[in-house]
């Protein structure tokens, strides 16, 4: 659909076969521009749908669902906020899938680097034990049955570290930092060990420095993790006075509340994906990255 | 440095590696929800009680998962590969249709389930207007006939961005000239889309195809925010899960869950090694 592929159909044509062409690549221009159209359709349309329906009065929705409305009726996402508790569950959601990420990010990487640099015996086995947690399957029954016990359920904390360990975050995060690590010269490790740098300070002013692109798609792969979990919640939250829910789990709950006002549901969502679609606005590069990078989760 | 090493390693353990065993170990016992229930070794009836009516429901959910997995690994490839065909070229276009298509990837199972749901609500949706045309009615995912086909559709939908990137990856990766120097020969278009794209694209289909049928294999929760299991959508996924978390019966769940991941294995095992036989073969 770019600009070249017009431009022949309005040079003249003089020659039989250039004319054919020409033929040939409007054709392919309009296939092009029709399927191209059809994805953007399918992908947004839903999307936008209920983009729309959240503008709309209850009784503009009632009458006729299908038209936008004559004016933007901001009451559904006023009624949303304060009837879904959207706030505090945002911040949950912040909390939980920032604090998370960032400690298993951390891990991964005093993980990988003493593996990828061989410094300890065993590394190839420990290796290959991480390697094995891509693999894994989510057991909640048994971390349900962790979380009574040692007293991680139903509490902030609790749910951060049960969320740093699970899923494949955390191997994941390994392997791709591991990756980065052998690309760093060994020749700075000796360089710092001469120096007398502590390995805390060479981590962080050497190490983390280069292999920052690795660090940030294993930040941002295991925050949309988090951030989207919708069983951990059911499994490992229970609804209490204090609103411990991420805000999955509190739309996902305002849904059946209000089964019926279809108009401040869809605001909820709206709201509940906006700051999603804001980050993803601007690390989109590197998520597309990583989920090549992650594709074995799936 | 050891001590990071051990931080680390004991957070994966205690969380990643023992779950994944200890689910087992639950498996072959009676652990209930209730509080102060006792706990009791109990063999192998969580396993046996699967194929009696006791407990009815296992052959429903196999039937059902066999049916989820098979739709959805072959739909989602056959789709992606589609639109990862449009999307090669590095061009202001496609980059924004791959954003799109990688849209619900970011939004998440929640919110992709809950905007299905209003689009399929049944009274005032835009789905049951225009069934409405055709003087149709249905419920939707509320419907024994159309809550399984729906299902699949949001799932390939949700995950069809993944796929295609991959594919994507795989496309870029032949070199261009291989194509000019089969258009020079004048080798017509289709041939080329068979004996040049496919057989380079077999690592690409190798590792969509695993993903596609261990992820739909384990899935649930889509299956939870749409349906909940209802009308038969209770795969064994979300069998695993209701026996734990709405009957309270943890020991069934588990070992429901150890049978889920013994099938996965058995089924992703051998396809692993038939796909890469293929590759081997078509990039010989």
């Amino acid at each position: 659909m770019t600009a070249t592929s017009i431009r022949p159909a309005s040079r003249p044509t003089s020659t039989p076969k250039r004319r054919q062409t020409a033929l040939l690549r409007r054709r392919r221009f309009w296939a092009r521009l029709v399927t191209g159209l059809l994805i953007a359709v399918v992908f947004l349309a839903p999307v936008l749908y209920v983009a729309m329906i959240a503008f709309e009065a209850p009784a503009h929705f009632l009458r006729s669902p299908m038209t936008p409305p004559a004016s933007a009726d901001l009451s559904n996402f006023s009624q949303a906020w304060t009837g879904a508790d959207l706030a505090r569950e945002l911040v949950n959601t912040v909390i939980y899938s920032v604090a998370a990420s960032a400690l298993s990010t951390v891990l991964a990487l005093l993980i990988a680097f003493p593996l990828a640099r061989r410094l300890v015996r065993g590394h190839r086995q420990l290796y290959t034990l991480l390697v094995i947690g891509l693999f894994l399957p989510l057991a909640y029954i048994p971390l349900f049955i962790e979380a009574r016990i040692l007293d991680l359920y139903n509490n902030m904390p609790g749910y951060i570290i049960l969320h740093v360990g699970f899923g494949p975050s955390l191997p994941l995060g390994v392997v791709l930092i591991y990756a980065f690590v052998l690309a760093v010269p060994a020749e700075l490790d000796e360089a710092a060990w001469l120096d007398g740098t502590g390995y805390l300070t060479y981590l962080l002013r050497v190490v983390v420095p280069l292999t920052r692109p690795a660090l940030l798609i294993t930040f941002l792969y295991g925050m949309l993790q988090v951030w989207n979990d919708i069983i951990g919640p059911v499994v490992l939250l229970a609804g209490t006075s204090a609103n411990l829910f991420p805000v999955t789990r509190g739309i996902y709950n305002f849904y059946g509340l209000n089964e019926s006002a279809y108009t401040i549901f869809a605001a909820a969502v709206v709201i509940a994906s906006l700051p999603l679609v804001i980050l993803f606005a601007g690390t989109q590069r590197q998520l597309i990255r990583a989920a090549v990078a992650g594709s074995v989760k799936g | 440095m050891w001590s990071g090493i051990l931080l680390g390693l004991a957070v994966y353990a205690l969380f990643g590696l023992v779950p994944a065993v200890a689910n087992t170990v639950v498996s072959f016992t009676d652990y209930a929800l209730y509080p102060g229930a006792p706990v009791n070794f109990t063999g192998w009836s969580n396993y046996t009680s699967m194929l009696t009516s006791e407990r009815p429901g296992f052959m429903q959910a196999l039937v059902a998962t066999v049916v989820f997995v098979t739709a959805v690994t072959l739909a989602q490839n056959v789709i992606a590969l589609a639109v990862a065909h449009r999307l090669v070229g590095d061009t202001r276009w496609n980059g924004l249709l791959r954003v799109l298509v990688f849209l619900p990837i970011v939004l998440g199972v929640t919110i992709v389930g809950l905007v299905w749901i209003l689009i399929f609500e049944p009274g005032q949706g835009p789905a049951a207007s225009l069934w409405g045309l055709f003087g149709a009615q249905s419920s939707f995912f509320g419907s024994d006939t159309l809550a399984m086909p729906l299902v699949i559709i949001v799932q390939v939908w949700q995950n069809i961005g993944f796929s295609a990137l991959v594919f994507l990856g795989g496309l870029n990766a032949i070199s261009p000239e291989i194509y000019q120097a089969a258009e020079i020969d004048g080798v017509g278009r289709w041939r080329r889309l068979s004996q040049i794209t496919f057989p380079l694209l077999a690592p690409a289909v190798t590792v969509n195809v695993l993903l596609a049928v261990v992820g739909s294999f384990t899935t649930y929760n889509l299956i939870y925010v749409l349906t909940e299991g209802q009308h038969g959508t209770m795969t064994l996924g979300m069998l695993s899960f209701t026996a734990a978390f709405t009957d309270s019966n943890l020991g069934y769940g588990a070992a429901l869950g150890t049978v889920l991941f013994l099938m996965t294995f058995i089924v992703a095992i051998p396809l692993m090694m038939f796909l890469r036989h293929r590759e081997a073969r078509l990039l010989a």
